[in-house]
This record gives structure tokens, C-alpha cells and sequence, in this order.
């Protein structure tokens, strides 16, 4: 552990060295201005804009005398070496759910997230939104300083108008002061409300989440009685059943999860689970079913008292001709099947779906009951909309808003802006200004999570100690601080309150427990104990509320990346194509083919939704798979109050939330909206069986070869052989891709890859090293999806080397197929000469233009300049550190790993060394899934795929 | 000195201009006095007509637009032409290959027909000449214009520097690059070789003394003796035999540019000569539809005449024919050959949403030109000039099939993408198309609009013909 | 009508076009030799330092090893430049008030880093590591010159694409036995191991060190 005492010590020096704030200066020019200047933004940007012209400057400076300056620390922090990365554990929090990662720093700037493989949620893997929360951490729009009624204030006078508050809750005992903040599962924000009540009993809060999962919380308490934790255990789970699920997208533990689904999923390396998905519209999980079949709300209603009848019993319901299948399947595998649903399911749907998953006898087996993880509201009565009320009936009167934006996202039916306006006491802490701080009497910026301590606990209960990875860029305020100030004038720093909390596990004093438990990224056996309460008999017969009867349906749904719009100002997840409609920049309504023929809408289209009076206009999306008799909202887009990036972006559908559930009227309006998507091509069909190649479990069987069968082997004249000591490689495996985008956005944190914004994305411009291919199969309506990653192929006999005239990409030792920007003239012929498209060119001086702190970049990577031409280099830099390391220390190289390989959360990318000896790639590769894409080209690519396979019988449900 | 007398009347009516069956290469009552009076006349003239005043300030004004175009390209970067991903080529290629197509048609005929010794090409060798050097010129900014770095173009140089890098023979681009610099350089030498005499001639003619000096500086001191035409004649001779095979080289590398790369739609052997049938083409359409105005505005009408129409129509129509069998032989070798994605490709170009202008190839290169085949239509100056035109076009809109229409269809469906020209796209092909045009209209200007020692050697040839 | 020019013409033509081809030799030749000149480089170019440092003084004078500052150059990428910390170490005993030191006393007083001109530099997108030129046996003096003897620093070798390959393509001859690696004053003896000696010793990886992806990423 000496290296992580390293860790520790240096960052210990860190916190306590007074000359880390003028090394901030120093070394974030930028932002020691921001600093000095915190309100205006406009400055913090230009600021940028100067840093930026150094970024762009990357491949200029080739001659004469050098300029610019060497200036070293004046101390320099112990550990810290010149040119070499620090790591950092910490953890990202979604939903109030904790999954660990890794920060990547140099000279104390995080530059990359990783995933931390100790931590049982992430086991290595990122989310995509994980990995971008680096530019919300560089964000200049965080300068921005407290106002009171959109004033500027000082900090001294915030902590005064929060002192009165404190002698007013000491005279009421706290009647009439509410909390609001979202999911927690931060024990010691737990242990800061206890204390609070302590002090004032009256005192209330509430945890709301925009986009909540507390359907299945309540499911649980109706079925358990009790709060509790359902913790998924897919490894020992050979059929499941998921019905409107994001198991492998959004559930807690997503991450894991998905790991331990794709574990099951390739029949050369491990007997194949078989996942049956029921959904209204499209998702993730859906998508990578073996069998999905397409129900509205109104039949999923209908399936469900089905299956309840057919699984637990009771008078047999009627449901549609497939599920008899799906039923003898589950009950052909008692104990390893199971069953989930999905967050927007009615309690009594989930606690019914308990009741079966008991009847199916999967718990211990393939599913566990622990004790609560979150953290619990001050009393179950309260919600958002007794909130309201209360706030109307002038019952409340002080709000205290934590990182939460209900001003925006709670549901327009609510009108929580008016409400908030009845309050005479509201202060909202939030990163950046949004809609609630621009309407609450009083607003602060929050710390961003790197830069205080705190705590959070993963799905299984693990909890993590979160450190700072740098002090406060922006002078944030530390919500502990905040709540801290209720209790007395001196509140203590929030590492003394986080280490109370651990005070027994971990030790007051830093000793060897605390290090480790920060090294590592979680604090040991932490995780919350199995429970074994009992199933209440009532459960089973829980009554399902009857749905709309409405023709249309308007589902809402959160947008995969920018969630409830939180992210709307993180230009990586607003350019992310969203997995299945591949569109950026934009949430055009989601509509069935055949409803689109009746409204004769196409793609584009723009559409005047009402409902209840409310009404929003949004272009449409067709997408296939999706049920006829309901249309989908995705949320988090049209923020009014949000940066340069999010504002205005798309339609914010929370205005129609929470009204009546009639039918919305739909009528065309007869505009088009361009639709920036980066598949160009519309939705293509019946392609797939060749590039993206799948086939049936049973035909694999039969002929485990047969996805070969096509390609016969090319003549050539030559052989490559790779001269170097080692053979770059890499093999996807299709069966474990579920095309998430963790990939792709990692791809663009490690090698500094632009963002090209929504104009020049419409002139099919984007930048994306490694895109996710999507492919259907089948018919419009309900078809097959297949996911492919598609990055540079180096391939042996690469054709764009020969026809480039200067030699700007070439072939090395080690079989990499290197571009030498610098060399690059940009006659673009190489791009034009390359089968797979991998090559992306910069039209303009994208990386200059972009709005981003020079400090966020990856150092040991060239930003590109216009004109040249970039592509996937297999994580060159990763390749050559680990080079030098084993050439001057005489070990032999370390494995490699890329980015995309590092945060796949099912482990789809194998990279490295087809040459050495047992290595899992050339193994991989040998294997009778393995294919490589457009081989009649005869490219002999590095890059292989192994074929997707589902687990079904008849070849012609996923074969043409 | 029987020669220099004139002959028969001089009776030149009005309907006579127009070209005729049975006109002979040059009007019989031309003596080498009247010709080159007749020939050196407007270049001398001191007052120029208001249609030279107007076109060249039009030209001029388009220059200006080209100048401002490329200004803002290099301030701005290549995005702002509407090249994308997939097609990353576009106008600036689809230009390129345009005018060096044009600039063939000159080589050939004062070339090729040089060594052939073909009577008929003195008359036009001149005219034809000009336009391949300013339509080549108009070539030769495309490709730099084209690259994403240009101020960077010199590293196609095989020079020595301290990289001690070289650039890569292997690549197509590269032996484009060659190419083209050694057909300008020769095009430029060749034509102004064949001036010498002629500047020569002007500079004995001219009056005013700044135009003596002018033409005198150009013509080298060359004075018309013995000797200087023995080694003349045997430069001229070497330089036509240098330039024949150039110009089949140049169209077959840049049909290389294309065949040698593995893209959809370019990997054919069929390209290089598919391509110097292209040129043939564009080529003598360019000539017919310049030889049309000069003999009319310029009064050349005995010596451009019918007789010249009619052979250049009909080898217009021979090197239509050529680019129809390329077209039949592209279709045939898609459906011959085992490439599914080739067909669906070519499937594409001719019923895709982008069909029309690949039908629009068809009609203009391969279907107008066979109106050629009536001797009227050969002979009738409205129908060469549109049909020409029709063919020019035609020839852009080829290379915008072969350029964008291949590279919008790729082997992955996935990487599929569409392409829409930007105004500074056109701008900046309408701006090339005023240079070349400012260019011509100097040239006939200054220069004698016809290789009047050429002529001399027509017309004592057929004074001989007549004893 | 007389002829247009005088027989001087002649000549005077001649002299133009003779002219002409000397200025295209003359500049082709320029064009040419120019980049490979010291000039072009900035070499022997010494800026003026915050502080006239010498490292003459320091490492021939008071043999004060290159490491002593430049902590980093076996471990890193980076040789790195020393903190004021690192300067205060001996002159907060010695020349406490020489007015040379001032810059070095202010940097630590005010907290302000000290900004040293940079001398030797490779663009950009050239990913040049020390810590495996050190450990492969290329001593500091390959590319910084006998820095030992430098009473102010400058810039000592041109630092060209040119330099970096004639080195990488042949590296036998240039490295240097172990011991002498810090030894800005060696040259190549007769006590010198033979270059397949040293390469042998040092275990140069067969790699191809010309790649593209040595140097450039």
C-alpha cells in the first residue's frame, strides 16, 4: 500500500498547504482569475478564451527559438511529480446511489474518470455521465457568487440571513422549515438532519428526485412493509423477465448489473441466461433482449394480472398468446428466474411483481432483500406536492433547496415557482444558477462534489468516503456548512463530520483504516445487511390501479444522459447520440411507425402536444419498436435558465407532467426541425446480417462456425508480420454491448476529442474517434437491434497509409495503424480510402473553438489543429507509457488498457498483445464467434467482432 | 513575288460569313498580306468595341469574387464549402478535374494534329492553345485550395529538410501533383513558343513605339532569318512531341487519383482512359465554343470556316462515343463484378434520389453530342454552341457523379451521409470560371488571335496546290 | 521605320536572363540550407533569466549534481525545475542578501513563482520521456550541450526532427557508460566501450525507434 500512503500524504499536504490556493493560481491561470473575479462570468469565459488560444495551438510552435516560460511550484507538494498522473478515489453519485471512481490528475489538475474496481457498483466501469462530470467540475459558469433577490451579497451576509434562521428555528422548534434536496444515501447528511430534529423537532425535509424511483421504494414497503433495498444477483439468473425495466441502464447498480448480465451472455464462454423484455417503448435492456415484445401501458396492465394468476395463483386472465411461453419458462426455472419492473410502474404493480419473484423462489438465489440504503424523507406524508400545498397554504415558512431544481423539473402541473414565491425565507445551494436559484430570495453555489468531503453509499450499501480532489475552484459553499449554520454559529469542517460518522469503522485519528478506506474507494463491509423480513400475504393481492383509457398515452421518460436535465450544460452528454435514435442536441417526442403513417408525420416533423390546457411543440422522432397506443416524452431538455451549452435546447416536457392522464391532442404543425443525428442514413434495415452479425443460440450449436461461413479466406501476396515485440489488438464482443455510450464519451475525455455543437453535427461533422453503429432487423414495427462500436481497425493492409502523399499515417513496428497530425496536409484522400469511416476531420479549428479550461485536457495527448485529420490511435498514449516504463525498468509491459476498454461496464472491448503468450485477446480472436468487419475488403483489420447471439430457438426471430 | 498578288474578286456578302459545306481551310481570296493584315489588325487596334469593355469587367467582377471566396476559405477553414463525413471531397476535386478536362482540348489539336501534320489545325491551334493554359490554370489553384492545411502544399515537393522526411511516391496525389505542374509548365513553354514568330510579325507592324517595344521584348529578337527558322521548326516539332503524350498522361493520373484509391465507385482500371476520353470531349467543345464568337467578333471568318466546324463536330461526336462506351463499360464491369456493395452503389446513381444528375451525364455528353452526326447541325453555329455547352456541363455534372455520389454510399450503411454545396462553393467555381474568361479576353487582346506563320504556310501551300 | 532596339539590347537581354537564373539558384539554395543553420534554431541563444544563473558556478564549481535539481529526470517525462524551496535550501545560509538573489528571496517571500525563459524545447505534439533517454544510457549533454560550462544557459543543440532521427536511427555511438551519464564534459575515448557494447548493456529494445509513435501521439 506504499504507493497509496503516497496518495494520501500528498493530498493530506494538500488540504493543509497554505500555498495550494496560489498553486491553483499558478497552475489554472484561468481559474485563479475566476477566483479574483468570481461574479462575472462572462469574464471567467473569456478568460477561457485566452487559455483556449494556447489549446489550439498545439501543433503550431515548430521553429526557432522556443517561447513561453518554465515556472516552477514555488514548495512543491511532496508526491506530486512533474509529468507523471496522481489518482484519486472518489465516486460519482446518481439518484443519491454511489459508483466509485478514480480521478486522473496532473500537477493536481483531474484531467480523466476512471472507474474504481474495488467498488462493487462500478467494478472498474463508468457511466457515461460519470465520465463527464469533469467538464461540470471545470464549468466556468460555477463562478457566479451568492444573490439575494438576484443581487449580488457577500458570503458574510448569507451566514448572517442564515444565523437569523437559526434563532427563528430555535423559536419555533422548526415548525415550518423544510429541506428540500434529492436522493441521499449520504450517512452523514443522515446523521446532520438527525441532529437537526434533535435541536428542532418540528423541522422537516424531503428527498425528491425529478425523475424518482420511490414507485419501487413504496412496492416494496406494501410488499415488505418496511423500507428495503432489492439487490438484483443477475450472475445466477438464467431466465429474467424485465417489464418497462432500465435494468441495465438506470437501476441502481446499473453498472454492475449490466456486468454481470453480459457475464451470461456468450455462449463460447459461459452457459447463456435468456432475458425476456416487455416494454412500451424501446430501451436499453429492450433492446439486447432475446425476445422483446412491444405492450402499452393499458396491456402491460392486462400481462402483469396474468402472470400474477398464472404464478400466484388465482383465476386465470387472458393475456396475449406469447406469454404462455414466457410463463413456462420462468416456471421451468423456479429459483433462477426473475422478474423486474420498471421505476414508472404503479407500488401495487411492483409489490404484485415481489410477490411473484417470492413465488418464484429466486430470493437469496437471484435477488436480495437489504436494509434501506436511502435515506428517508422526515416523514412518509410529505411529497413534493404536500410541499406545494403546504407552501401555498403559507404553511411553510423558510425553504432550504440543496442541489435540487424543482423550479425546472418538478412537474408543471405543481406551478412550484408560484408557490415559492409565498415563501418568505427560500435559499437554494446549486452548482450553477438555474431556474430555483434564479427564483428563490437567496442562492449560493454549491462545492462540486471533487472539491469538499463527503460520503455516499452504493446500491448494495458500501459506503465510499468522498475526497476533495482540488480545494474550491469557485468559492462554492459546502451544503454541510449550510445545515451546519442551523445548528450553530462555528459549524465544524465537513471532514471532522465525516470521519465522526466513520468514527468507529474507521478510526478518529487518520490511521491505516481511513487511508485505505480512501485509497481504495470503499470503506470494508459497509454494505447493508440481508434482510429476510417475510413476504406480507396481502402483497399478492395488491390491486392495480386502473390505467387511462385514453387513445394515446403520454409517457415521460428521462433522457438517458442528461437525466432531469441536470446535465444540460455538459456539452459531452448533449452531443452523445442517445443509444437507439442516435440524435444529439435535441428530445424530439418519440412516436410509433404506424401512428406516425395515421398523423402522416415524418421524422423531423413538428407537432403542438396540449394537454389540459398546457401545451409544448416538439419535432418527432419515429422509432421503431415502440407501442401505437402511447407517445414519449424524454426530459431534461428546454432548460430556460441554464448555460450557453443546455439553454434552450430542445423542448422541456415537464410542463405537461403531472396534468389529467386524457388523451394529449397532437396536431402538426407543419414546420420541420432539422434533427441532428450522426447516423445520416435513416433507420437502415436488413444490413445488419452482414456487418453487424447475430444469430439464433441454436444455430451457434448446430454450426459454431456459421457467422464465418460468408467471408472465405482472401489471397494475397504478402503477409504482414508484425516486426515489434508486440502485436496491437483488439476483439468486441457484440453479444456483451449494449450500447450504453460509456465508451464514447471516455473515448473523448482521454484524447481530447472536440465537441462540435449542434450546426456543425447537422453537417454530419461530429468527431467521435468511436461510434456506436446502430443496425435493425426485422420489420419497422417491432425489430431487432444490433449495437457495434466502431473505432480505428488498424488494420494490417490499411488502405489509407498508401495514399496519403505526405505520409501523415503510417504503419509502426507494433502493427498500429499511427496518424502523425503534425505531418497531416489534409487532402482528406485517406478518409476516403478507409471502408469503415473511422476517420474524422477537423473542418475547423473545433478543439480552439470549443468552450472548455485548457486544464481539463489530457496532457499526453496533441490537440488537433484545422485542417488535419484525427482517428482512434488505441490509446497510443497508454501504449507508449507502459512502453517506457518496461524498456527503463526491464519488466514486461503492463497490460494496456484503453479507455473505451476501461469504462465498459460489460467488458465488450478486449485490448492487447495478440503476439505475447495466453493473451485473452488473441484467444478472443481464435474464438468461433469471431469475424471481422467488411474482411472482403481484405484489410486485415486488428479490430475483430464476435457475433451477437441470442438466446432463442428459431433462427428466423433474429435472422433474415 | 507572283505569290503576293491578289487573286480574284473580293466580293464578301454578308450570308458567305456563315459557315458553309464546301468552305475551304482558309477563304481562297486570302493572300499572306491580307491575312496578316487581317489577323494582326485588332490587337493593334488602339480602341477596343464595348462588348470586349463590358465582358472583361463582368470577368473582372467574378475575379474579384474568386479573390474574396479564397481570402475567406483560408481565414475560415475549409468547413465553410459543405464537404462532411463521409464526403470529404467535393467542389474544389469535382473543379479541378473540370477544367484540366477543358485545358486538354488545345494540347490536341496543336499537339497531336501538329504531328500529324493536319492542315486545318493552323487556324486554331492558337485559340486553342490559350484556353488550355488558362483553363489549366484554373485547374492548378483547385488542389491546393482543396487541402486542409494548404499553406503547408510545398511538403509534395520531394525536397530535403530537416524532418528528412520525403513525401510518399506511392501515393495517386502525389503523381497528380507532378503531373499537372510538368503539363502546366510545357503548356505555358509550348504556346509560347508558337508566339515567337507571330510576336515577331506584331512587332514589324505596330506603329506606336511603346507597342514595338512591347512585342519587341516578347518576340526574343527573333528576326525571321534561315537559320532561326531551321532550329525553329525543329524546337516547335520537339516541343509538340513532348506535349502529345503529356496530355494522355495527365487525364490518365488524374483518372488514378480515382482508380487507385479501394473507394466504392473509383476502383476500376476503366478510369484512366475513361478519363482522357472525358477530356477529348470537354475538350473540343471548349474549342467549338470559343471558335464560334472569335471568328465573328474578331472577323476570322476565312479562316475559321465551315470546314473547321465540320471536322471538329465530328470529332466531337467521335470522343462522345468514347465516354458512352466508358459509361456502357462502368455499368457493365458493376454487373460483371462480384461487389455487392458496387452495385448497390451504382444502383444508387442511376435510380437514387441523386439520379436525375447522373441522367443528366447521359443526356448532355452521350445524347446531345449525336445531333452532330447532321452535317447541318455541325454547320450551324447556334446548335455548336449549345451543344458544346451542353457537353461542358454535362462533363461537371460526371465528375459530381463520380466525386459525391460515390462517396455518399460507402461499404457501411452506417457511415452513409448526404452533401449540400455551400455558396462559397459556387462562388468559388463561378469566380475560376471569370478568371478564365478575363484570361482569354487579355489574350486576344494583345496577341494575334491566330498563328498567322501557320496560316502562311496554309495559304502558300495551297497557292502551290493551285499552279 | 527604324529597328526597335539598339544592338546594346542584346546584351542587356542577356544580362536579365542571366540574372533571373542566379536569384532562382540563389533562393532554391537558401530555401534549402537555411533551416539546417543554427540560426534558423536559436541556437547558442541565451535569454536573459530572471536570475543570471550559472550553471558553470553550480556544477563545476560546487559539483552540485544535475538530480539536486532537476529531481524528476529518472522517473518522469519531465526533468523538472526546481522549486524556490530548492535555491532557499543552501541560500537562506549562503549570499542571504547578495542582490542577485533578490528575485529568489521575493519569490518566496510574495509566494510568486519564479518564470525562468525556456530554452530548450520541442513542439507540442513531440512527446520526448527523460526518464528513458537517462535510463537507455543518453546523457544530458546529447541534447543540452556541455551545460556544465555554461555561465548562462543557451541553447546548445538545433533540437531538429533532423537531430532526434539521426540519434534514434543509430544510438550506439552516442550513449554513454553509466557512470558518465550526468557528465555534461564527456566525449566519446578509447576507454569507451564499443557502441554494440553499450547497446548490448543497455538492453535498447530491438523496437523500432524511428515509429512515428515513438515520439509523436
Amino acid at each position: 500500500m506504499s504507493s497509496v500512503n503516497a496518495q494520501w500524504r500528498s493530498l493530506e499536504e494538500l488540504m493543509q498547504d497554505p500555498d495550494f490556493v496560489s498553486r491553483v493560481e499558478q497552475e489554472f491561470p484561468m481559474l485563479g482569475a475566476a477566483l479574483s473575479a468570481p461574479r462575472d462570468r462572462r469574464q471567467a469565459l473569456t478568460l477561457m478564451a485566452a487559455s483556449l488560444a494556447l489549446a489550439g495551438a498545439g501543433l503550431s510552435g515548430c521553429d526557432g527559438a522556443p517561447e513561453g516560460h518554465l515556472i516552477p511550484a514555488v514548495r512543491m507538494p511532496s508526491g506530486v511529480v512533474p509529468g507523471m498522473p496522481d489518482y484519486y478515489s472518489s465516486a460519482h453519485v446518481e439518484g443519491g446511489y454511489a459508483a466509485g471512481t478514480v480521478v486522473k490528475h496532473f500537477m493536481g489538475r483531474p484531467i480523466k474518470v476512471e472507474g474504481n474496481p474495488f467498488h462493487p457498483a462500478s467494478l472498474g466501469a463508468t457511466s457515461p455521465i460519470a465520465q463527464a462530470e469533469l467538464l461540470d467540475f471545470y464549468d466556468p459558469r460555477r463562478a457566479w457568487g451568492m444573490t439575494q433577490a438576484n443581487l449580488p451579497r457577500s458570503r458574510s451576509a448569507l451566514e448572517q440571513a442564515l444565523g437569523e434562521q437559526r434563532d427563528k428555528l430555535a423559536a419555533t422548534g422548526g415548525a415550518g422549515f423544510v429541506i428540500l434536496t434529492g436522493a441521499s444515501t449520504s450517512p452523514t447528511l443522515a446523521a446532520q438532519f438527525d441532529a437537526l430534529r434533535k435541536s428542532y423537532p418540528q423541522i422537516r425535509w424531503l428527498h425528491w428526485e425529478a425523475v424518482g424511483r420511490e414507485n419501487a421504494e413504496k412496492g416494496v414497503a406494501l410488499a415488505y412493509g418496511g423500507r428495503f433495498e432489492l439487490k438484483p444477483l443477475l450472475q445466477d439468473a438464467d431466465v429474467i423477465l424485465a417489464i418497462d425495466s432500465d435494468l441495465l441502464s438506470a437501476a441502481p447498480g446499473h453498472l454492475r448489473l449490466a456486468r454481470e448480465f453480459a457475464a451470461r451472455r456468450n455462449p463460447t464462454r459461459a452457459k447463456m441466461n435468456r432475458l425476456y423484455a416487455i416494454e412500451a417503448t424501446p430501451s436499453l435492456t429492450g433492446a439486447v433482449a432475446d425476445e422483446r415484445f412491444i405492450a402499452g401501458p393499458r396491456e402491460t396492465r392486462r400481462i402483469l394480472l396474468a402472470l400474477a394468476a398464472a404464478l400466484l395463483g388465482g383465476a386465470p386472465v387472458e393475456g396475449p398468446p406469447w406469454l404462455d411461453r414466457i410463463v413456462s419458462d420462468l416456471r421451468a426455472n423456479r429459483g433462477r428466474a426473475f422478474i423486474h419492473l420498471g421505476p414508472d410502474h404503479a407500488p401495487q404493480a411492483h409489490a404484485l411483481v415481489l410477490a411473484m419473484n417470492e413465488a418464484l423462489g429466486g430470493r437469496q438465489a437471484v435477488y436480495t432483500l437489504l436494509d434501506a440504503v436511502t435515506h428517508a424523507s422526515s416523514d412518509d406524508s410529505l411529497s413534493l406536492a404536500s410541499l406545494v400545498t403546504d407552501m401555498r397554504a403559507g404553511q411553510v415558512s423558510s425553504l432550504l433547496i440543496i442541489d435540487s431544481n424543482p423550479v425546472y423539473a418538478a412537474p408543471g402541473a405543481l406551478n412550484f415557482a408560484e408557490a415559492l414565491g409565498r415563501v418568505e425565507f427560500s435559499l437554494c445551494l446549486s452548482a450553477t444558477p438555474n431556474e430555483t436559484t434564479a427564483a428563490a430570495l437567496w442562492a449560493a453555489p454549491m462545492i462540486h462534489p471533487w472539491e469538499g468531503w463527503s460520503d455516499a453509499r452504493a446500491f448494495d450499501g458500501t459506503a465510499s468516503v468522498m475526497q476533495p480532489q482540488a480545494l474550491p475552484l469557485y468559492q462554492g459553499v459546502e451544503p454541510y456548512h449550510v445545515l451546519g449554520l442551523l445548528l450553530r454559529p462555528d459549524p465544524p469542517p465537513a471532514l471532522d463530520l465525516v470521519r465522526q460518522t466513520w468514527n468507529d469503522r474507521l478510526g478518529g485519528a487518520v490511521g491505516d483504516a481511513w487511508i485505505d478506506a480512501l485509497a481504495q474507494g470503499v470503506i470494508p463491509n459497509s454494505a447493508s445487511p440481508v434482510s429476510n423480513r417475510p413476504l406480507r400475504d396481502d402483497a399478492a393481492r395488491a390491486a392495480l390501479p386502473e390505467p387511462s383509457s385514453a387513445a394515446t398515452i403520454l409517457l415521460f421518460r428521462p433522457d438517458p444522459y442528461l437525466l432531469d436535465g441536470r446535465y444540460a450544460d455538459n456539452p459531452w452528454l448533449q452531443e452523445l447520440p442517445r443509444p437507439l435514435s442516435k440524435i444529439s442536441w435535441g428530445n424530439p417526442l418519440l412516436i410509433s411507425p404506424r401512428r406516425a403513417r395515421e398523423l402522416s408525420l415524418a421524422n423531423g416533423d413538428v407537432v403542438r402536444i396540449t394537454l389540459d390546457g398546457a401545451h409544448v411543440t416538439t419535432p418527432i422522432v419515429i422509432t421503431p419498436g415502440q407501442s401505437d397506443d402511447c407517445v414519449v416524452a424524454l426530459l431534461g431538455f428546454g432548460r430556460r435558465h441554464a448555460g450557453p451549452v443546455g439553454r434552450n435546447i430542445g423542448v422541456d416536457f415537464f410542463e405537461l407532467m403531472g396534468r389529467s392522464c386524457a388523451a394529449p391532442d397532437i396536431q402538426k404543425t407543419g414546420a420541420t426541425e432539422e434533427l441532428a443525428g450522426t447516423q445520416h442514413h435513416a433507420a437502415m434495415f436488413d444490413e445488419s446480417g452482414v456487418y453487424a452479425r447475430s444469430g439464433a443460440l441454436s444455430q451457434f450449436l448446430a454450426d459454431p462456425g456459421f457467422v464465418r461461413r460468408s467471408d472465405e479466406p482472401q489471397p494475397s501476396f504478402y503477409e504482414w508480420k508484425p516486426e515489434g515485440p508486440a502485436a496491437w489488438g483488439m476483439s468486441i464482443d457484440l453479444n456483451a454491448c449494449i450500447g450504453c455510450g460509456a465508451c464514447v464519451v471516455a473515448c473523448q475525455a482521454e484524447n481530447n476529442i472536440p465537441v462540435v455543437g449542434k450546426a456543425e453535427v447537422l453537417r454530419e461533422r461530429e468527431m467521435y474517434w468511436l461510434r456506436i453503429d446502430r443496425y435493425y432487423d426485422g420489420p419497422p414495427e417491432s425489430p431487432k437491434v444490433n449495437f457495434q462500436p466502431v473505432l480505428c481497425m488498424h488494420c494490417e493492409e490499411a488502405p489509407c497509409e498508401p495514399v496519403c502523399p505526405v505520409g501523415a499515417t503510417m504503419h509502426d513496428a507494433e502493427g498500429l495503424n499511427v496518424m502523425v497530425y503534425n505531418r497531416c496536409i489534409g487532402t482528406r484522400f485517406c478518409s476516403n480510402n478507409c471502408p469503415y469511416k473511422v476517420r474524422r476531420f477537423n473542418y475547423f479549428d473545433f478543439a480552439g473553438e470549443e468552450r472548455r479550461a485548457i486544464e481539463s485536457r489530457n496532457p499526453e495527448v496533441t490537440v488537433r489543429a484545422r485542417g488535419v485529420m484525427e482517428k482512434c490511435t488505441f490509446c497510443l498514449q497508454r501504449i507508449a507509457a507502459a512502453r517506457i516504463v518496461a524498456d527503463r525498468d526491464g519488466e514486461t509491459a503492463s497490460a494496456v488498457v484503453t479507455a473505451c476498454e476501461a469504462a465498459c461496464p460489460t467488458q465488450a472491448f478486449t485490448f492487447g498483445d495478440l503476439a505475447a503468450k495466453g493473451s485473452e485477446v488473441a484467444a478472443r480472436r481464435a474464438g468461433p464467434l469471431s469475424y471481422a468487419l467488411l474482411a472482403d475488403q481484405n484489410t486485415k483489420p486488428r479490430v475483430t467482432y464476435e457475433a451477437h447471439i441470442f438466446n432463442v430457438d428459431k433462427p428466423e426471430e433474429t435472422q433474415k | 513575288m507572283t505569290l503576293f498578288q491578289a487573286r480574284s474578286t473580293l466580293a464578301v456578302s454578308a450570308d458567305s460569313r456563315r459557315p458553309n459545306a464546301n468552305d475551304p481551310i482558309v477563304a481562297p481570296e486570302q493572300t499572306i498580306s491580307t491575312m496578316t493584315a487581317k489577323i494582326c489588325a485588332p490587337p493593334l487596334q488602339e480602341r477596343w468595341p464595348l462588348w470586349w469593355k463590358l465582358s472583361l469587367g463582368a470577368a473582372l467582377f467574378l475575379v474579384l469574387i474568386l479573390v474574396i471566396s479564397i481570402g475567406w476559405l483560408f481565414y475560415a477553414g475549409i468547413g465553410i464549402w459543405g464537404i462532411d463525413w463521409p464526403v470529404v471531397w467535393g467542389f474544389a476535386i469535382i473543379n479541378y478535374v473540370w477544367w484540366i478536362a477543358i485545358a486538354s482540348g488545345g494540347t490536341f489539336i496543336s499537339a497531336l494534329f501538329y504531328l500529324a501534320e493536319v492542315e486545318w489545325r493552323n487556324a486554331l491551334n492558337r485559340l486553342a492553345e490559350t484556353i488550355t493554359i488558362f483553363a489549366a490554370a484554373c485547374a492548378a489553384i483547385y488542389p491546393v485550395l482543396h487541402l486542409g492545411r494548404p499553406w503547408l502544399f510545398y511538403w509534395l515537393f520531394p525536397y530535403p529538410n530537416v524532418m528528412t522526411l520525403w513525401p510518399q511516391f506511392r501515393s495517386p496525389l502525389l503523381w497528380d501533383f507532378v503531373a499537372i505542374l510538368t503539363y502546366v509548365v510545357s503548356s505555358i513553354l509550348f504556346w509560347y513558343f508558337g508566339l515567337v514568330p507571330d510576336l515577331a510579325t506584331m512587332r514589324d507592324k505596330a506603329v506606336a513605339p511603346h507597342k514595338r517595344r512591347f512585342y519587341g521584348v516578347l518576340a526574343l529578337g527573333f528576326r525571321g532569318s534561315e537559320s532561326a527558322w531551321r532550329y525553329y521548326h525543329v524546337g516547335y516539332g520537339l516541343l509538340a512531341a513532348l506535349m502529345a503524350p503529356l496530355v494522355i498522361s495527365v487525364h490518365s493520373i488524374v483518372g488514378l487519383d480515382f482508380a487507385g484509391a479501394a473507394t466504392l465507385g473509383w476502383h476500376s482500371t476503366l478510369f484512366p482512359p475513361f478519363f482522357v476520353f472525358g477530356a477529348l470531349l470537354s475538350g473540343f467543345a471548349a474549342v467549338m465554343l470559343l471558335a464560334v464568337p472569335a471568328r465573328r467578333l474578331l472577323g476570322l471568318e476565312d479562316f475559321i470556316t465551315g470546314r473547321h466546324f465540320d471536322i471538329l463536330g465530328k470529332l466531337l461526336l467521335t470522343s462522345s462515343l468514347c465516354v458512352g462506351y466508358a459509361y456502357l463499360m462502368e455499368a457493365f464491369t458493376n454487373f460483371y463484378g462480384p461487389d455487392a456493395a458496387e452495385k448497390r452503389l451504382f444502383a444508387n446513381k442511376i435510380t437514387g434520389e441523386l439520379s436525375p444528375i447522373y441522367w443528366a451525364t447521359i443526356l448532355f455528353n452521350v445524347l446531345t453530342p449525336q445531333l452532330m452526326w447532321l452535317r447541318r447541325v455541325r454547320l450551324n453555329e447556334i446548335f455548336v454552341v449549345l451543344i458544346s455547352i451542353a457537353v461542358i456541363v454535362g462533363m461537371w455534372c460526371e465528375r459530381y457523379v463520380i466525386v459525391v455520389m460515390s462517396l455518399r454510399r460507402t461499404h457501411l450503411p452506417s457511415a452513409w451521409g448526404g452533401y449540400t454545396p455551400t455558396i462559397w462553393d459556387w462562388l468559388t467555381l463561378f469566380g475560376a470560371v471569370g478568371l478564365f474568361i478575363a484570361g482569354l479576353l487579355i489574350a486576344i487582346r494583345l496577341l494575334p488571335a491566330i498563328s498567322m506563320f501557320e496560316m502562311r504556310e496554309v495559304i502558300l501551300r495551297n497557292a502551290r496546290r493551285d499552279r | 521605320m527604324g529597328s526597335v532596339f539598339r544592338p546594346a539590347a542584346n546584351l542587356w537581354a542577356s544580362l536579365a536572363l542571366l540574372l533571373l537564373s542566379l536569384t532562382l539558384v540563389a533562393f532554391s539554395l537558401l530555401v534549402w540550407f537555411w533551416p539546417h543553420g543554427d540560426a534558423a534554431r536559436g541556437v547558442n541563444w541565451a535569454p536573459a533569466q530572471p536570475v543570471p544563473f550559472s550553471h558553470q558556478h553550480h556544477v563545476s564549481g560546487l559539483g552540485i549534481d544535475c538530480r539536486y535539481c532537476h529531481t524528476a529526470v529518472e522517473v518522469s517525462t519531465n526533468a523538472g525545475m526546481p522549486p524556490t524551496y530548492t535555491c532557499m535550501s543552501c541560500h537562506s545560509q549562503i549570499w542571504t542578501n547578495a542582490a542577485l538573489l533578490e528575485p529568489v528571496r521575493n519569490s518566496l517571500k510574495d509566494d510568486r513563482p519564479l518564470a525562468w525563459r525556456r530554452i530548450t524545447d520541442v513542439p507540442d505534439f513531440v512527446y520526448f520521456d527523460h526518464s528513458i533517454h537517462i535510463a537507455k544510457g543518453v546523457g544530458c549533454s546529447s541534447c543540452h550541450g556541455d551545460v556544465a560550462d555554461m555561465a548562462l544557459t543557451y541553447k546548445a543543440k538545433s533540437l531538429t526532427m533532423q537531430f532526434c532521427l539521426d540519434c534514434h536511427r543509430d544510438p550506439g555511438p552516442r550513449l554513454q557508460p553509466k557512470d558518465k551519464i550526468y557528465d555534461t564534459r564527456w566525449r566519446r575515448d578509447a576507454t569507451t566501450p564499443a557502441p554494440d557494447v553499450l547497446l548490448a548493456q543497455y538492453g535498447v529494445p530491438e523496437r523500432n525507434l524511428t515509429d512515428c509513435s515513438i515520439c509523436h501521439r
